[in-house]
């Protein structure tokens, strides 16, 4: 062996050496690849010395080239094995983290914010209705005589405005007595045929106690269209209640006057509470009464510009409050505009999430 | 409306085995909604008509009487009042059973007392309680009394639910109802046939009706040998369950015949009216009614005259002076048919709405005037046989109501029903209820409507679809959903405004959605000073200081803050309501709808401030697509809770949108102390003010090829000097690689100098064909710099 071949030898044999240490010492992943670059990378220090090979003499050219390959085979083995031994301990680490971490802490709550219980009902029966292609529109809370009263067939001085306590302005407008008025207003702007809803807030001249208030909500819905019938005001209406109620429920009419329909009819619920049974809630009869709705008065739709040789409709009223009330179990209606969160938003949206839900005031 | 179901039994056999509840069930499905049906049961064996022989008082409140039963005398001692020797009363005598308890031998204040003088409550007399009962003179000492006449069963009718139904305010018409619900026959109505009542031998009462539109019809007769003794126990028993009290046998026939046929009637005495006027009042007359009260009569309110003095409101009371007393032997019978809405318009203005009235409101048939004088007769009659007739029958019909025929089409009815009707169907259901039927050309059916459905509750052909319907019964018809025309309607944009912006605020960024009464309270408004000046008001508020209606939202909301304040630590309330505005010199009175925002904690007012005006340039972002800019209100035009430094109009364009404001300590403290340290930020916003702008459509452009570059500049700006001036200079400068400027953040505090306030603004740069290089940044930089500072800001 020549004395530059032993050189070169004895240099590839340093760097073994020194490598293999280095690699031992090696503290982490990030070290030993570091390590492994500045000896077997592109630009390492096995690959500057086989840089110098060319300089050497063609037949000891092979035996050096082997050399450092072997070298290099033997170093990588090594790299490899110091590689698993600090990636089993980085995983111990890793492992002990992720038994201090807890993932199913709750964040920290910000304000969630919810709507009034009306509302969320109006938004349901809104949903059901356009999906069957209704429009939801509005109408004025201070409405004139005419569209609250006389639109809706009830001429002056018609015993039927007994049944609405009238807040009266001293413009001689009203406060709406119902959300009536906006069936013919509707009419009036959009024609026939026609499928509307209007929500919104009624005044009634009346005592607040407990189970009545002078400010409320209704939900009017009206239909017009060629050849509509009673059978079908019964199957809508049924619908209706099978969404609110997401179930199948058990409906009956039975006359009931309203002088803007004719015929018109209470639409009764089987109770809620008792399932037909009788209970003080259904005044021992067993049905509810949910719904007063009619086929529209001919003289309405005269008032609304509608051809009555042509069309017919049904129109209904929904208390909207009366029902947030059953769904969320208001006991008082004066909750409902005291402002008082406690009353009128579910106690998780105003905390944190329940941990005990014990008992209720 | 009560009715009893003996009372109907007289016009219609109902099967003794048909549940009393269920036959009420049957009628609120075809009729009228029955309110109660309940059993009547005097627990009550063994009572006697006893006569009065002598009354001795024998304490205070205590009296014994004398009895004759049928053979014998008896004494008992009694708290009854108004006993007087010679009366006939019921009595339970010693081994009877009087309301559950046995009768025996007693002693009451040192005397025997035998049997005791029976209370109404023993015969279940409804609220008439603790009296004792007479009988009619005639009634035989000793006779039992009909145990038949103890049970009953009432059923209460829900009086709104017959309002449009005339012929249902007495139990013959509903009698009527039921005939025809149960398809049973109905007897016929008994009275005295009218030619015994025409006698033309006898006067004519004189009648003249001043406006035939006010009084359609005036019917009446004089009767001579009445007597005021008390009517038959069967009648009294009625009267009193269906709510009306027992006085004596005239007055009790007249209220009878009311609840029996629905007429009302009113008995003048005879001796003091002998003839009939029917004129209107002048204003501001005075009229003493029977009640012994004087009432001031409303102008235009129908009157009955004698001789051109007033006797009774019509239809609603008669008067003191004329009406029948003890010894009344001769009476004028007044039944006559007025005006439903003049009737209505006097009781409502006099305040006093009596069972009368009630019934004339309604729009009765002319036609029972006379009938119910014919049932009057028969009634009486059996009573009084000394009774004579004074006159004839004397009857003043101006204004006849012309017959009601309606045309029904076959086919309408089939397809307004939802399934078939044939004629042979619709000529049954009718005919039981007194329609008159017949074929008419086509496919059309003729109907006669009958008088007593005349007046005003059938007129078309829907009406006569109704009583179709309803007696073929609403749970015979097949529910089957509509078919529709398609049609794309314009949608309602307050609608869609008002349930998006609720849904942002209160679902998306923590507000409670709350809803409050729409008018002022005047102690609140005296609590935070606020004086609205010219507002809408109510004629009749629901409470005193209740009757102004809002001009705007932020009074009450304040109220609900300082309700949630004790509660809560981050409260954020939300309400879109309505407002309302006196119109200015003879504009109408306007209502707006608005959103109000509060949010309240112990924090420091500006990041309060900051957050609600983050909450309000969104949501004006998201519904109207445009950017919002900020007027500060001057310190002379701001209200009692806003501050006079810290209120700003909202401005979208050029439209004055709302207002956001800081709510001042000394507002604060008006309210409570204890708001000392809450603060308060509140924005009112008017949505009638954006609802019509649709969001512009912004084109989006491609994204750079080369990268953008965004340099970061704060400037130092005295404090008082407002952004608004500061973006206006900045807009004014322009450069080829500037894409945006905008708005970051400000700050004042430390590392600020004092009275001064730090903007800071981040440009984009970039250019379409190119990377920028360091040199490009450098030029702007320098250029940029250089205009801020021509107007007067320094770098910080």
């Amino acid at each position: 062996m020549s004395s530059g071949m032993e050189e070169m030898a004895s240099q590839i044999d340093d760097l073994q050496k020194k490598a293999e240490s280095d690699a031992q010492s090696a503290g982490s992943l990030e070290a030993l690849q570091a390590v492994q670059a500045a000896f077997i990378g592109r630009g390492g220090a096995l690959n500057e010395i086989l840089r110098g090979i060319g300089k050497m003499p063609a037949e000891q050219r092979g035996q050096v080239g082997q050399m450092a390959n072997q070298a290099k085979k033997t170093l990588e083995e090594r790299f490899a094995l110091r590689r698993k031994e600090l990636e089993a301990a980085a995983g111990q680490a890793e492992q002990s983290k992720v038994a201090q971490y807890d993932p199913t802490i709750p964040a920290r709550r910000e304000a969630v914010g919810s709507l009034h219980p009306v509302t969320i009902v109006q938004r349901q029966i809104e949903e059901v209705f356009s999906r069957l292609g209704f429009i939801v529109v509005t109408g004025p809370e201070m409405e004139s005589e005419y569209y609250n009263f006389e639109a809706l067939n009830i001429p002056p001085m018609h015993p039927a405005r007994d049944m609405q306590d009238t807040f009266w302005l001293g413009n001689g407008k009203l406060l709406r007595t119902h959300t009536s008025p906006v069936q013919v207003r509707a009419m009036e702007k959009y024609g026939a045929p026609l499928r509307v809803i209007a929500p919104g807030r009624c005044f009634r001249y009346e005592t607040i106690d407990a189970s009545h208030e002078n400010t409320f909500f209704q939900l009017e819905g009206l239909l017009i269209d060629r050849n509509i019938s009673i059978a079908n005001l019964i199957a809508v209406m049924k619908l209706l209640l099978t969404e609110v109620f997401q179930r199948e429920v058990e409906v009956r009419l039975r006359p009931g006057f309203f002088p803007f329909v004719e015929p018109g009819f209470e639409l009764d619920m089987r109770c809620e509470i008792c399932g037909g049974a009788g209970c003080p809630t259904c005044k021992h009869s067993g049905w509810v009464e949910v719904l007063p709705c009619g086929m529209v008065h001919p003289n309405v739709l005269k008032y609304g510009g509608i051809d009555t040789d042509v069309y017919t409709g049904f129109a209904f009223g929904l208390g909207l409050t009366r029902l947030a009330m059953m769904k969320y179990g208001v006991r008082d209606i004066r909750v409902l505009n005291s402002g008082d969160l406690r009353g009128i938003i579910a106690a998780e949206k105003l905390t944190g999430p329940t941990i005990v839900n014990g008992s209720r005031p | 409306m009560k009715v009893s179901l003996n009372w109907l039994r007289d016009y219609i056999d109902i099967p003794a085995d048909l549940d009393p509840r269920s036959l009420g069930g049957q009628f609120t499905m075809t009729t009228a909604e029955i309110e109660s049906i309940e059993e009547v049961r005097a627990d009550s064996e063994g009572l006697v008509a006893a006569k009065i022989l002598s009354v001795e008082k024998v304490a205070e409140n205590l009296t014994a009487v004398k009895l004759k039963l049928k053979d014998r005398t008896v004494e008992t001692v009694s708290a009854a009042k108004n006993l007087w020797p010679g009366q006939i009363v019921v009595y339970a005598p010693p081994g009877a059973k009087l309301a559950g308890q046995a009768i025996v031998e007693t002693a009451v204040a040192g005397r025997a007392s035998c049997g005791m003088i029976a209370p109404s409550e023993a015969l279940a007399m409804g609220e008439v309680k603790g009296e004792a009962v007479f009988l009619p003179p005639r009634t035989a000492a000793g006779s039992a009394i009909d145990g038949a006449l103890l049970r009953d069963w009432i059923i209460d009718i829900d009086n709104k639910s017959i309002t449009h139904r005339p012929d249902c305010w007495g139990h013959y018409g509903i009698a009527r109802e039921l005939a025809a619900m149960l398809e049973l026959p109905l007897k016929k109505y008994p009275v005295t046939p009218l030619k015994k009542l025409q006698d033309e031998s006898l006067p004519e009462i004189p009648i003249e009706i001043d406006d035939p539109v006010l009084c359609r019809r005036y019917s009446g007769l004089v009767m001579t040998g009445l007597k005021a003794q008390p009517a038959p126990l069967w009648m009294q028993v009625r009267l009193a369950r269906v709510g009306m009290r027992p006085i004596n046998l005239i007055v009790d026939l007249t209220n009878y015949i009311m609840a029996d046929l629905g007429q009302p009637m009113h008995a003048f005495d005879g001796d003091k009216v002998e003839r009939i006027e029917v004129s209107v009042t002048k204003p501001a007359e005075r009229f003493r009614t029977l009640d012994a009260v004087e009432r001031v009569l409303p102008g235009g309110a129908l009157m009955i005259l004698s001789h051109r003095k007033a006797v009774a409101v019509a239809g609603i009371m008669g008067g003191a002076d004329t009406e029948v007393t003890e010894t009344t032997e001769k009476l004028l019978l007044e039944s006559a048919n007025f005006d439903p809405a003049s009737i209505r318009k006097t009781a409502t203005a006099l305040g006093h709405r009596t069972e009368a009235s009630t019934r004339f409101e309604k729009s009765l048939d002319p036609e029972f005037t006379v009938l119910a004088i014919q049932r009057f007769h028969y009634l009486a009659g059996k009573e009084l046989p000394k009774m004579r007739l004074a006159s004839r029958v004397s009857d003043c019909y101006p204004t006849k109501l012309p017959p009601i025929t309606v045309e029904v089409d076959l086919d309408y009815a089939s397809r307004f029903m939802g399934q078939p009707v044939t004629f042979e169907q619709a000529k049954k259901i009718l005919e039981r209820i007194e329609f008159k039927v017949a074929k008419g050309k086509n496919r059309l059916m003729v109907v006669k409507v009958p008088s007593f459905r005349s007046t005003k509750d059938i007129s078309i052909q829907a009406d006569i679809l109704e009583e179709l319907a309803r007696f073929i019964g609403y749970g015979n018809i097949q529910p089957e959903l509509p078919r529709v025309t398609v049609r794309a309607l314009e949608p309602d944009r307050m609608h869609q405004l008002l349930s998006r912006s609720l849904a942002m605020m209160c679902e998306g960024r923590g507000y409670c959605e709350v809803h409050s009464y729409i008018w002022y309270d005047s102690e609140w408004l005296k609590t935070i000073e606020y004086e609205p000046g010219r507002t809408l008001e109510l004629r009749n508020a629901a409470a005193a200081g209740q009757e102004r209606l809002r001009r705007e939202m932020a009074p009450n909301m304040l109220a609900f803050v300082d309700r949630n304040r004790h509660f809560f630590g981050d409260i954020r309330l939300c309400e879109i309501g309505s407002v309302f505005e006196p119109g200015q010199s003879g504009q109408d009175d306007a209502q707006y709808r608005h959103m109000m925002l509060a949010r309240a904690e112990r924090t420091d007012e500006g990041s309060l401030l900051k957050a609600v005006k983050a909450d309000v340039e969104t949501w004006v972002q998201q519904v109207t697509g445009r950017g919002i800019s900020y007027q500060q209100v001057p310190a002379d035009k701001v209200l009692p809770w806003e501050s006079p430094l810290q209120t700003v109009q909202v401005m979208v364009e050029e439209r004055v949108v709302g207002r956001i404001t800081v709510v001042p300590v000394e507002c604060r403290l008006r309210i409570d102390q204890h708001l000392r340290r809450l603060g308060i930020v509140m924005a009112e916003l008017r949505l009638n003010s954006i609802v019509d702008l649709e969001p512009p459509i912004t084109k989006l452009g491609q994204i750079p090829t080369f990268p953008e570059v965004e340099l970061d500049f704060s400037v130092l700006t005295p404090a008082e000097r407002h952004y608004v001036s500061l973006a206006d200079q900045i807009r004014q400068f322009g450069h080829p690689l500037l894409r945006r400027v905008w708005f970051v953040d400000s700050y004042e505090g430390a590392s600020v100098p004092v009275g001064m306030r730090s903007i800071t603004l981040r440009a984009r740069l970039g250019d379409a064909q190119r990377t920028l290089a360091d040199e490009d940044l450098t030029t702007f930089r320098q250029a940029f710099v250089q205009h801020l500072e021509s107007a007067g800001l320094k770098l910080r």
